[in-house]
């Protein structure tokens, strides 16, 4: 009698945290979804919003700059699950563009539905397929992000004009896949909860800096052109890379 | 229930229908080439080769649409009776007359080569024509005015539509349709070819020429290609200074360093060298033999005794010019399927 009340104490004891772990756990039933990522664009550490065909004084080099075109890639996307797996997004290669209408907004449909914890995304277009021919897409050469005579994806495209620029414009034309000069970054950012369940709003918002290009790099009355891999496009990149941040989600 | 299962029987039925139609439309073709060649570099992959996608990037090759004034296509450069290179001109004119800065390669078994553009700037055959497309002193046009050009044309919009089954023109399919073309024109039936293959022999001439060839050529033009795809200075010197590979590598070993070329066809090729500048083969001869102007990064295989300069007499010239008229193949460069 004893050992039977035992075991009705075990069973209940196992019951209520099987029922516990399912409350913890997200319900199976929530539906796929679209996940969009809205790039916020700001210039300079006075956080001034930034858009095309506005002049901006950079604040390290006091050199004024209005910019026309500002493009680059983000690829290979991957978010992380509550229960630490990823799901990696396929064909996953995208341009922010602020030259176009909803250029800055990125979607990524059909998400599994689910809780997810962590973003990862490559800024600019991994090696492999700068080196797999024709490719369609975000990734097709019409686009005008792929180098003809040097084979290989521009990954951040920006030109404007300057009155420090000794012809009065500037244009960077940066990428590379190779070697120490190699352009692609993958960055992670945590996100708290992110939930995708269907129609529901689930939206991330980074914020770039077009200012950081410049944050070591000298300023357009030393360079203003360069259209091609190399040291200088490593580190405008890596500058601008390293200043995009997660900024808020909404659920 | 059931209603829903017949449609979707009824679905899957016209889905096969289309797929098998597909099918039949296009053509599977396969390329040939003897088996004393290495296995091509490019095997068309995604790239699904059928006659049809094949006459789409012949009919591509030849029409002038690719470029922004309709004056030059792909062949105005690239002769069939050249073995795909230029008309003898040293360097080649594009729209409005304007001058390119190096000498039109050769268009032969193009599918083997690991790199293009003289100085292998071009990582894939099948992004090739991109650069001479949009170059501004070649094609000059913009892939999408091309698409739309093409998109506007029934003829075009129908056949892509059959070779590729999209409803739309993507720059892809452009580049798909020219590889096909581009790919298959194998060069295997020349007089070279036919020795190998027991069909014919060589003349006293051509057989001293093939010695020669083989001790002082095949360090950089190995058989059966008769390229090794590496880039070398070979002291032409240059009087543009086109610093030629390392305006990819920005390594200072690869100034004015250019891809080998293969010499298949070589005796229709002039004038040679990656500006042109050698008017025939004797010349380039001598100047491997006299003509060779040292700098740093003259290639080593060029130094014999720690001279510049691979020595051969009159007569050994004679020979060696014997055995490369042997690599011309008029098969390839009359086949009427390469021609418009």
């Amino acid at each position: 009698m004893k050992f039977n009340l035992l075991a009705i104490i075990v069973l209940f004891i196992s019951v209520l945290s099987f029922t516990s772990c399912t409350e913890d756990d997200e319900p199976k039933t929530l539906a796929a979804g679209e996940v969009s990522i809205e790039f916020d664009h700001v210039f300079g550490s006075n956080q001034l919003p930034f858009t095309l065909n506005t002049e901006f004084t950079h604040p390290r080099l006091s050199e004024k700059m209005t910019f026309s075109m500002f493009r680059y890639y983000v690829s290979n996307v991957r978010l992380k699950k509550r229960d630490g797996t990823w799901y990696s997004v396929p064909e996953s290669y995208y341009i922010v563009d602020l030259g176009v209408n909803d250029g800055t907004h990125l979607h990524l449909e059909n998400i599994p539905g689910g809780e997810y914890t962590d973003i990862e995304m490559m800024f600019g277009v991994d090696s492999l397929r700068n080196v797999s021919g024709a490719q369609t897409g975000a990734l097709d050469p019409a686009k005008g992000m792929f180098w003809s005579w040097n084979s290989g994806y521009i990954m951040l495209k920006t030109e404007g004009t300057s009155p420090s620029s000794s012809d009065g414009s500037f244009a960077f034309h940066l990428g590379g896949f190779k070697g120490a000069n190699a352009v692609p970054t993958v960055k992670s950012y945590s996100l708290g909860k992110l939930v995708v369940d269907g129609d529901r709003e689930a939206e991330i918002h980074m914020v770039a800096n077009p200012a950081r290009l410049w944050h070591e790099a000298d300023g357009l009355a030393v360079r203003s052109k360069t259209h091609m891999p190399g040291a200088v496009a490593k580190q405008m990149t890596g500058t601008f890379y390293d200043g995009i941040v997660f900024d808020h989600i909404h659920n | 229930m059931k209603t829903y299962g017949i449609i979707k029987k009824t679905l899957l039925f016209f889905g096969l229908t289309v797929f098998f139609s597909c099918q039949e439309d296009r053509d599977t073709l396969q390329m040939r080439y003897p088996g004393y060649f290495p296995e091509p570099e490019y095997t068309f992959g995604n790239n699904v080769l059928t006659s049809e996608g094949f006459v789409l990037g012949k009919k591509l090759f030849y029409d002038p649409i690719l470029s922004k004034d309709s004056t030059v296509s792909c062949a105005s450069c690239h002769a069939q009776e050249h073995a795909f290179a230029d008309h003898g001109t040293a360097l080649s004119v594009g729209i409005g007359g304007k001058m390119g800065s190096r000498n039109s390669p050769a268009i032969v078994n193009a599918a083997w080569q690991t790199s293009f553009m003289w100085d292998g700037g071009i990582n894939h055959i099948e992004i090739m024509s991109f650069a001479p497309i949009t170059n501004e002193v070649e094609m000059a046009e913009d892939m999408n005015h091309i698409i739309q050009k093409l998109s506007r044309n029934e003829k075009y919009k129908s056949s892509f539509q059959a070779v590729f089954g999209k409803p739309i023109i993507e720059s892809q399919q452009v580049f798909y349709a020219l590889t096909q073309y581009m790919a298959m024109l194998i060069s295997d039936d020349s007089k070279y070819d036919r020795v190998k293959q027991g069909k014919s022999a060589y003349n006293e001439e051509e057989s001293v020429g093939y010695s020669l060839f083989i001790q002082k050529c095949v360090t950089c033009h190995p058989e059966p290609l008769f390229t090794d795809y590496s880039f070398r200075n070979t002291g032409i010197g240059s009087k543009s200074n086109d610093t030629g590979r390392y305006k990819i590598t920005l390594d200072d070993r690869d100034v004015h360093k250019f891809k080998v070329p293969s010499l298949r066809n070589v005796a229709l090729t002039y004038p040679y060298m990656h500006d042109g500048s050698i008017r025939n083969l004797r010349s380039v001869l001598d100047h491997y033999s006299e003509g060779i102007r040292e700098s740093d990064q003259l290639d080593p295989s060029l130094y014999k005794n720690g001279k510049p300069g691979i020595f051969l007499t009159e007569d050994e010239k004679d020979k060696l010019i014997s055995f490369l008229n042997t690599l011309t193949d008029f098969t390839f460069t009359t086949n009427p399927l390469f021609a418009k």
